[in-house]
């Protein structure tokens, strides 16, 4: 197993360096001039130059790129020109709520779609199942701006039961930042009515990330649980006279759950790299709106930080599924 | 197969359970409240992602600026006037190159400083040796050993050559506390560092919390040096900006009472909610004017024939119609606004006769070519007058390839007289009254910046815009501006289209907001605004 982990990782640093290069490529390409963008509409050209000399973009691409690439093996993401901060500063002050997002989502898509896939195996062909695949398709097929705008007339302007947009009411202070996750923060400070404010704000982002992810556990789950609900030890198993629920809960979803894993990986990364609608429909300040911004501004630092920053989430995820799988299933691990 | 039930019991609670989940945080109020204080919630689309005034400027971060820090002078009222700030009064030599400004001897930096006339030196060498954001008003007539702090209150700018509009950009030039940018200094970076997350400033609010991305809180400074002009019983206890990308968020925040006052509001939405209880409309005229620049060195646009066709053919009906009657036909390159404008002759108007008759004068007399028209993506209006284009050209056989493109790759595009578009369409903003900044645009100076994306090269124009720039004589600089107007329409570099009104909603309890067109776009002056409301 651990000679497995060294050579995943081994590669992961290498499809981390092509990232490198492709997001370098993809940024550059692009016909922009960051430095005039940053410099404003007024400025004149040896404001422009000034810009562009203090961020080395007057140098020629082949060093800027040998110096991202130094850079970034001392932990330095570079510096946006928008913000004029460090990439790596401005990543760490976004990146906790997004990966609160994410977390909520996840847990929301895995606490909903596991049951549901399993209840509609079980209940195969029958109106629930229907009823259950039909909302599976719906909610992978509604793009997540149009639905997310829709949640919030709904929910906000015409019952007013949840706020519009933001992580927090404007006038309440965050809590003393430990994660810069406000939920587990204000737990820990026992600050129950800024957690209270955190949850409703974190509802409908939430739920708009987490529909797509919910819907694919539920399909794989579903699917995989047929599966093995008609395999002969399950049969075996319901003729010793083992109780319903246990045969499907503890016999039937542990093998069921090895692709829904892998489908969690995936969804892991995917749902990162997807937060940037959600994001910027419901005005949370992530690593999502952060790029959008920076992209909008021509600004490509951070661009490239967010690329790299959830294309490492993304391989840390698939990983951890490879190990996983490996626990989940012993035949796995002696072959690796 | 076992069949598995859920109870009916257990469905009921399991519904209950989701409605009350969804149910508790209702959330039913007016402004939000610190103690007895109110709180004024502004909600705009646009982040303030630096803070330094030196820096950076957009109507967002200006705004935030203009609120935390004090200018020599400022711009207030409709037309715009410059008043005294912290300067009481100011002279200048005859010859307009020595300007002299008194300070008044009660204002203080927030951490109790005096704002002298070292620190009012300071923050314009600041400027000058950053190089960035608002040093290119001054940096080609004031080199930094030029500024002089005479005594405590009394500061001189002795400027390279005459510069009659030099007042008129002294209130984009904020005061810094020299004390604590010093302290905060890295790598001689001037404290920019340090300025771009917090304010070492004199204005009437100091910052609370800063959000770049989400929230900036305001507190309101109680013995701001200037005093409160709604009294310091109804003085707000802050202001909230609060960044609500999409239209449609912000919209709901009003009609919430999340947020009292709200911009950057579509034509339609506006409309609809300016008749809600509860909420007032703020309509004004705008300054910033709307042109589709052509680019007069390539394609068929090189000829001004062409261009002249274009501009009599243009349906200007559809451009206040697009905005629900929210706007202005131009009559002028310049708004009516700027000192020297005047009411051209001439302007063109649809007339597809005269239109006709310019194209049969050109070199592609019978039409038969496609014109690419650029206007910036995901902006609404531009590519809905993009469409009125496309319907008045075919009058003339003219096609129109509409394109979509980020702001980055337009500007870029049209930087090089190669690569511009053939016509884009561009908003311009002027950010003092001098005629200067629009005469400018059509100067061969401009080549490279984003209103330059005609590259239009005409002689007679730049002479006249030389030396009406350092003209001293009003009467003379007058009439060379009105010359300059004329010329521009004469040359016709791109379609004059319309000044989009200003507008804002608010609740009805928000008090003294205070138009001045020379804000840019969104932005208001949050000093004189408070809640008249228990």
């Amino acid at each position: 197993m651990l000679a497995f982990v060294l050579k995943r990782l081994a590669l992961t640093g290498l499809m981390l360096f092509g990232l490198v290069c492709i997001t370098f490529v993809v940024s550059n390409v692009a016909p922009s001039d960051p430095a005039a963008l940053a410099a404003g509409p007024d400025a004149t050209r040896d404001m422009v130059e000034t810009i562009r000399r203090e961020y080395g973009l007057d140098r020629p691409l082949h060093e800027q790129f040998l110096r991202y690439v130094a850079g970034l093996l001392q932990g330095d993401l570079g510096r946006s020109i928008v913000t004029t901060r460090p990439v790596s500063v401005d990543l760490a002050r976004y990146f906790p709520a997004t990966l609160e997002l994410v977390l909520l989502s996840m847990t929301l898509g895995v606490l909903l779609g596991v049951p549901l896939g399993m209840a509609s195996a079980v209940l195969k062909n029958r109106a629930p199942d229907h009823l259950t695949r039909f909302v599976a398709v719906s909610l992978v097929a509604l793009p997540a701006f149009w639905f997310g705008i829709l949640l919030q007339l709904l929910f906000s302007v015409h019952l007013e039961w949840l706020p519009t947009s933001g992580r927090l009411d404007v006038a309440t202070p965050p809590p003393p930042p430990i994660t810069g996750m406000i939920l587990f923060d204000s737990a820990v400070a026992g600050q129950w009515a800024t957690f209270r404010d955190a949850v409703s704000h974190a509802v409908l982002p939430a739920l708009v990330l987490s529909f797509p992810c919910l819907a694919s556990i539920l399909r794989v789950n579903r699917a995989e649980m047929i599966e093995v609900l008609s395999s002969d030890y399950v049969t075996a198993a319901r003729a010793h006279g083992v109780p319903p629920l246990r045969v499907v809960c503890v016999h039937a979803l542990r093998n069921a759950m090895l692709p829904t894993l892998a489908i969690i990986g995936l969804r892991w990364g995917w749902m990162l790299g997807s937060t940037v609608l959600v994001e910027t429909v419901f005005d949370w300040p992530g690593i999502g709106l952060y790029a959008v911004s920076a992209a909008i501004a021509g600004d490509f630092k951070p661009v490239m930080g967010v690329t790299l920053l959830i294309g490492l989430n993304f391989m840390i995820a698939n990983l951890v599924v490879d190990i996983l799988y490996g626990v989940l299933d012993p035949r796995l691990r002696t072959s690796s | 197969m076992q069949d598995f039930t859920i109870g009916r019991r257990g469905a009921i609670g399991a519904g209950l359970g989701a409605a009350g989940l969804l149910a508790a945080p209702r959330v039913l109020r007016a402004f939000e409240r610190d103690g007895n204080r109110k709180i004024l919630v502004f909600a705009g689309g646009q982040p303030v992602p630096v803070l330094d005034p030196h820096v950076r400027y957009d109507w967002s971060t200006r705004m935030i600026q203009q609120s935390v820090y004090d200018a020599l002078a400022k711009y207030v009222n409709d037309p715009p006037q410059i008043v005294p700030w912290l300067a009481e009064r100011w002279e200048a030599s005859p010859d307009q190159r020595v300007w002299t400004f008194h300070l008044v001897g009660n204002a203080r930096f927030h951490n109790g400083d005096p704002v002298d006339a070292e620190a009012v030196r300071y923050s314009f060498e600041r400027g000058l040796r950053l190089n960035k954001g608002v040093a290119w008003m001054l940096k080609d007539v004031l080199p930094p050993e030029n500024i002089q702090a005479l005594d405590a209150r009394t500061v001189r700018f002795t400027l390279t050559r005459a510069m009659p509009s030099f007042l008129t950009y002294i209130p984009m030039w904020f005061i810094v506390n020299p004390r604590q940018v010093q302290a905060n200094i890295a790598n001689n970076d001037y404290g920019e560092g340090w300025l771009t997350t917090n304010a070492a400033g004199s204005g009437p609010f100091r910052i609370r919390r800063f959000e770049p991305q989400s929230v900036i809180h305001l507190d309101t400074v109680p013995d701001y040096w200037k005093g409160w002009p709604m009294g310091e019983q109804r003085r707000l206890s802050g202001l909230i900006y609060r960044i609500v990308r999409e239209p449609a968020a912000r919209r709901a925040l009003l009609q919430r009472g999340e947020a009292d006052i709200i911009t950057e509001i579509p034509a339609d939405d506006f409309e609809v909610l300016r008749t809600m209880r509860g909420i007032r409309p703020e309509d004004h005229r705008g300054m910033t004017t709307f042109a589709i620049t052509m680019n007069t060195t390539r394609g068929p646009t090189a000829d001004l024939n062409v261009r002249k066709a274009i501009a009599h053919a243009m349906d200007y009906d559809a451009l206040i119609q697009i905005h629900n009657g929210a706007a202005t036909l131009m009559t002028s390159p310049f708004p009516e606004q700027i000192p020297g404008y005047i009411p051209v002759p001439g302007m063109p108007r649809r007339n597809l006769d005269l239109a006709r008759q310019f194209l049969a004068r050109s070199s592609h007399p019978n039409g038969g070519f496609e014109l690419e028209y650029v206007h910036v993506q995901g902006l609404e209006d531009p590519r809905r007058i993009g469409l009125a284009l496309l319907n008045s050209l075919q009058a003339l056989n003219i096609r129109v390839n509409i394109v979509a493109q980020p702001w980055p790759t337009m500007v870029a595009r049209g930087s090089r007289a190669e690569t511009a578009p053939d016509m884009v369409s561009v908003y311009v903003t002027p950010v003092s009254t001098d005629p200067d900044v629009i005469a400018g645009k059509y100067h061969t100076r401009a080549h490279g910046n984003f209103w330059g994306m005609h590259h239009l090269t005409d002689r007679q124009l730049d002479q006249w815009v030389d030396a009406a720039r350092v003209e001293t004589d009003e009467a003379r600089r007058n009439a060379l501006y009105a010359d300059i107007q004329r010329r521009i329409v004469e040359v016709q570099p791109e379609i004059f289209g319309m000044l989009a009104n200003r507008r804002w909603l608010m609740r009805d309890y928000v008090r003294g907001f205070a138009y001045c067109p020379l804000r840019l776009t969104g932005e208001i002056d949050t000093y004189p605004l408070w809640i008249d409301a228990a």
